[in-house]
């Protein structure tokens, strides 16, 4: 004979008991009038919970959440849009600087003389002469550890701003 | 129309139709809303940590697998987002710190004369707000969302045994809340 705890009401309740179990409790709930008062009042309760009304959110909710929704998913590409504009910003003006910087060295390593009538487009051909030259210098030796130092410069700022974006971006589905 | 499965929601979000989302958060709201006022015991936090989990779900939809049902896997998401806003440091001085094997005593938290002037369905529905927030969770899942308790295992990260345990200890607790009262004679 098994005893008739809370434990064994709630199994028979929820129909987890095996027949001989099951016919067990029957009997004794026929026999026990202080039994028979506990299970109907649990099984009140079980019957009380299974009506139980959902709560309602308040009106708008969901065109709220919605609205929240695009707006996110909006400013993702806006943040990728300022890492590139500002990357390529950053490398046109290093390209601008070397070639301003290129161009001042070839003129002044350009003879001229007071009162010279040449043509600017004379120089054209000791220009590109020039060119050749500075850029054989700074792919070689010092130049290209100068371009390498510059590009690791470049790397590491787009490193730090991928680096922060995936925080934020990371920040943002845990929130 | 035809009722469209979650599943076939999801593959149209993940497709690109952002809209169909509002059939999810239609079809969840409100029973998820349940859930968190009776964990959190409080409207605006609930909501507020709704809408959180709302979008924490659409941001993961990717990792969403389809190895759960969408129902346990969202249901996971607010049950640990709602434990997270619990363990706050503002929540944590106003929490019940309760575990498996705390008690709880429904009829301390009312007095005599309250528990007379109520009708038994609003008795069961005011109780509920006051159980821990565990044991809240575990019978809004069981009886309103209709979830199994090998689902509410899973979404509690509790065993099956457990869950029963806690099921059968809230009812045993609304059970003596409703013996002891003047409902007794009338309703048993």
């Amino acid at each position: 004979m098994i005893q008739i705890t809370d434990e064994i009401l709630n199994k028979y309740l929820d129909s987890e008991l095996n027949r001989e179990e099951a016919e067990q409790v029957k009997s004794a709930l026929r026999n026990s009038e202080e039994l028979q008062r506990k299970f109907n009042a649990l099984k009140l309760v079980q019957d009380k919970l299974s009506i139980l009304k959902e709560d309602e959110v308040s009106a708008g909710f969901t065109e709220k959440l919605m609205k929240k929704i695009v707006i996110r998913k909006s400013a993702v590409p806006k943040q990728q849009k300022y890492f590139i504009a500002s990357v390529a910003t950053f490398i046109i003006v290093l390209s601008l600087v070397i070639f301003g910087f290129s161009i001042s060295v070839m003129i002044s390593a350009t003879p001229s003389s007071l009162g010279d009538t040449k043509s600017v487009f004379d120089s054209i051909p000791n220009l590109s002469d020039g060119l050749v030259k500075i850029l054989k210098h700074l792919f070689s030796g010092a130049g290209l550890s100068i371009i390498g130092s510059i590009f690791s410069i470049v790397v590491l700022i787009s490193g730090h701003f991928f680096f922060e974006m995936q925080k934020r971006s990371k920040a943002n589905l845990s929130n | 129309m035809r009722n469209l499965s979650d599943q076939e929601i999801i593959d149209s979000v993940r497709k690109g139709n952002d809209s169909d989302y509002s059939i999810i958060v239609n079809r969840y709201k409100n029973k998820a809303f349940a859930m968190l006022k009776r964990m959190l015991k409080n409207d605006f936090d609930a909501e507020e940590v709704l809408q959180d989990c709302f979008l924490k779900a659409y941001n993961s939809l990717k990792a969403f697998k389809g190895e759960a049902k969408f129902s346990t896997w969202f249901y996971r998401i607010v049950y640990n987002t709602a434990l997270t806003r619990l363990s706050s440091p503002k929540r944590k001085t106003e929490a019940e710190m309760t575990s498996i094997e705390d008690h709880f005593d429904l009829e301390s938290e009312y007095g005599s004369d309250e528990i007379e002037r109520k009708d038994v369905n609003q008795l069961i529905q005011d109780t509920i707000h006051k159980l821990p927030e565990r044991y809240a969770a575990i019978i809004t899942m069981f009886y309103l969302s209709e979830m199994s308790i090998e689902e509410i295992s899973e979404v509690t990260g509790m065993s099956i045994s457990n869950v029963k345990v806690m099921l059968h200890r809230s009812r045993n607790s609304l059970r003596d809340l409703i013996l002891n009262s003047r409902l007794a004679k009338e309703l048993i």
